[in-house]
């Protein structure tokens, strides 16, 4: 049975310009997640782990090649397009949490649902299944710095996953926790994953991670280094990756 | 609507800047209206005086010199000409020295014609006509005073060594100066032993299409003689006084709009200042699929609301202030001082203008951000 691919990454290359300098951040990847997996993307700093989520979350373009997700290719969109597929595709989690601050976590959640058609009714009911779902159902009314780092990333996790996006992308999302809220994300993360096939998309330095995943790339100097098996056991390794 | 809880919340993050910025529009914007008020309040007038029939002849040298009365039979032969109204100035005061308003002598016979619409009734006309000591005031004095129909009044003479009691027989209302004050001529004239010279005429015209004919006609009977005269439309005359204040009021002006345009400076500095904190969530809001036209919508309508709030605080202060001034000051002649609504509409549309334009080019600059840039910042 032919695999389906959430992300397919095709000959990318992604080069910035520094004064001068020209950074090769990424060089000729290529690249395919199947749907319903929970990845990482591993490497040392440097190493175009961000880039790479960037370019997948269409948050940025590459240099030359060809980034589809969920079989659209985003490359050659316009950046009008794109706004509106980024609404519709992609939840993204931060390092640093990124709510608002002037928001609650109701209102947190509820802001890439002002991008939909949803009634006020209808975008209440979402918000509080999120809400639930990430374990702060009560805790709706608070702001962030009424919360704590964890609880943070969780409302982060849940704005992330409110429009019922095609793929969660998070981009160190334990890099600014303590262990033991860290491994709360990792286990929420992993249950979005399993229990609502959420394909998901990682980038971290964080070791632990690697329990948690079913493949880890690893970057080094823009260029896919290798693909693993990650440790966790409920799937298997990812198929039809290729450097 | 969706929306403006957004735009709300972020209206309110710094509580103290979003009303010290509103105040200072408010300031700006009181300060415009009441200034532009006077010079735009004086074109409405000199406007609504432009379609008179009423023309005004004076003694060429200036209007504080001397005429003849005998010039009214020959004004009043010239073709095109349907009544004439000599006028002589008392000059006197009520009770104070500062209770000094306009109080001018003037024939009984015509004025009917003359002042036809200035709201003076038939009964006050007719009154005006019969008895020797009638005035007529108008409604600014009345109401300075607290003047009422049938009381006896007494002016005492400045510039002639008596006093004229006279009894209030009508009112004229705001179409006339608001605190003007006409008596017969024949008392003045009679008490001052007969001088036979006045200090103008007031001349009505037939048609407004005849009042150049009859202008030309009037000046040119009166050349080379002792007293040569210059007439004038009512608009042209009225133009005349008020040429005085045109320095003030063009500095009225200009004042007005050097406030609006520094405060709108410093609006703009402050929404700068205000996007530039911000940019970080603007980069995350666009991350999770806000588009740049509604980041700039979003922007651009939180600092309207904060350049209209201003816009309307400082025009209902400057409403209240003119008001309150107008009600207090009739002894100058603004009874009838008010924020024109062309001034309102002007004030409202700069308050708009200073919240668009002081946000636009932050605004539009953080809305069109490279997100990975602008999310390099949070890291």
């Amino acid at each position: 049975m032919d695999e389906k691919y959430a992300i397919e990454i095709d000959h990318v290359t992604r080069v910035y310009k520094r004064d001068e300098f020209e950074v090769r951040a990424l060089d000729d990847v290529t690249l395919k997640v199947p749907e319903a997996r929970f990845v990482a993307i591993m490497g040392p700093s440097g190493s175009g782990k961000t880039t790479m989520l960037n370019l997948i979350a269409g948050i940025d373009h590459a240099t030359s090649g060809r980034v589809a997700v969920g079989g659209e290719e985003i490359t050659s969109m316009r950046e009008r397009d794109l706004a509106a597929w980024r609404a519709r595709h992609i939840g993204l989690v931060f390092q640093f949490y990124n709510l608002i601050p002037v928001l609650t976590a109701f209102e947190n959640v509820e802001l890439p649902l002002l991008l939909t058609h949803l009634r006020k009714a209808e975008r209440r009911q979402h918000v509080e299944t999120a809400l639930k779902v990430v374990g702060l159902a009560d805790r709706m009314d608070h702001y962030p710095r009424q919360l704590s780092g964890g609880q943070e990333q969780r409302v982060a996790i849940a704005r992330a996953i409110v429009t019922d996006p095609t793929i969660v992308v998070a981009d160190e999302p334990t890099g600014d926790l303590d262990a033991k809220s860290a491994e709360e994300i990792l286990n929420l993360l992993t249950e979005l994953n399993r229990q609502f096939h959420k394909t998901i998309v990682m980038v971290t330095h964080d070791p632990r991670a690697e329990r948690y995943v079913d493949t880890v790339y690893r970057l080094d100097k823009g260029i896919l280094a290798g693909i693993e098996r990650g440790k966790s056991a409920a799937q298997p390794a990812a198929a039809g990756a290729s450097a | 609507m969706k929306f403006t809880m957004l735009v709300l919340k972020n209206l309110l993050r710094s509580k103290r800047r979003t009303f010290l910025t509103v105040f200072s529009i408010a300031v700006s914007l009181f300060i415009f209206s009441a200034l532009v008020s006077f010079p735009t309040l004086a074109r409405e007038i000199l406007a609504d005086r432009a379609s008179s029939l009423r023309l005004a002849v004076h003694n060429k040298a200036g209007v504080t010199y001397s005429m003849p009365e005998a010039y009214k039979q020959r004004i009043a032969a010239t073709p095109h000409v349907i009544a004439v109204v000599p006028e002589s100035w008392f000059g006197g005061i009520y009770h104070e020295v500062n209770d000094q308003f306009p109080n001018l002598a003037v024939d009984p016979d015509q004025v009917d014609l003359m002042w036809d619409d200035w709201g003076i009734s038939k009964a006050a006309f007719e009154d005006f006509k019969r008895l020797r000591t009638a005035c007529l005031v108008s409604d600014g004095t009345m109401k300075r005073f607290g003047l009422h129909v049938g009381q006896q009044i007494q002016l005492r003479g400045t510039f002639y060594p008596f006093n004229v009691t006279l009894n209030i027989v009508g009112v004229m209302n705001d179409k006339a100066p608001p605190n003007f004050l006409f008596f017969r001529r024949d008392y003045l004239e009679e008490a001052a032993g007969r001088p036979g010279f006045v200090s103008m005429f007031w001349v009505r015209a037939d048609k407004s299409e005849n009042i150049p004919q009859i202008i030309a006609s009037i000046d040119e009977q009166f050349a080379n003689s002792m007293a040569e005269t210059r007439s004038e439309s009512e608009a042209a005359f009225m133009g005349t006084f008020a040429q005085g204040y045109r320095a003030f009021f063009e500095l009225a002006e200009i004042l007005g709009l050097i406030v609006v345009l520094t405060i709108g400076l410093v609006a703009a500095n402050t929404a700068a200042m205000s996007i530039r904190e911000r940019r970080s969530e603007i980069a995350i809001m666009r991350s999770i699929g806000f588009r740049s036209g509604t980041i700039l919508g979003l922007l651009l309508g939180e600092s309207l609301i904060i350049g209209l709030s201003g816009g309307i605080l400082g025009c209902a202060s400057a409403y209240v202030i003119l008001k309150v001034f107008a009600v207090g000051s009739p002894a100058i002649g603004i009874s009838s001082l008010r924020m024109p609504p062309i001034v309102v509409v002007e004030a409202l549309a700069a308050a708009c203008l200073i919240g668009l334009l002081s946000a636009w080019f932050p605004a539009r600059s953080a809305a069109r951000q490279n997100i990975v840039d602008a999310l390099r910042l949070v890291a």
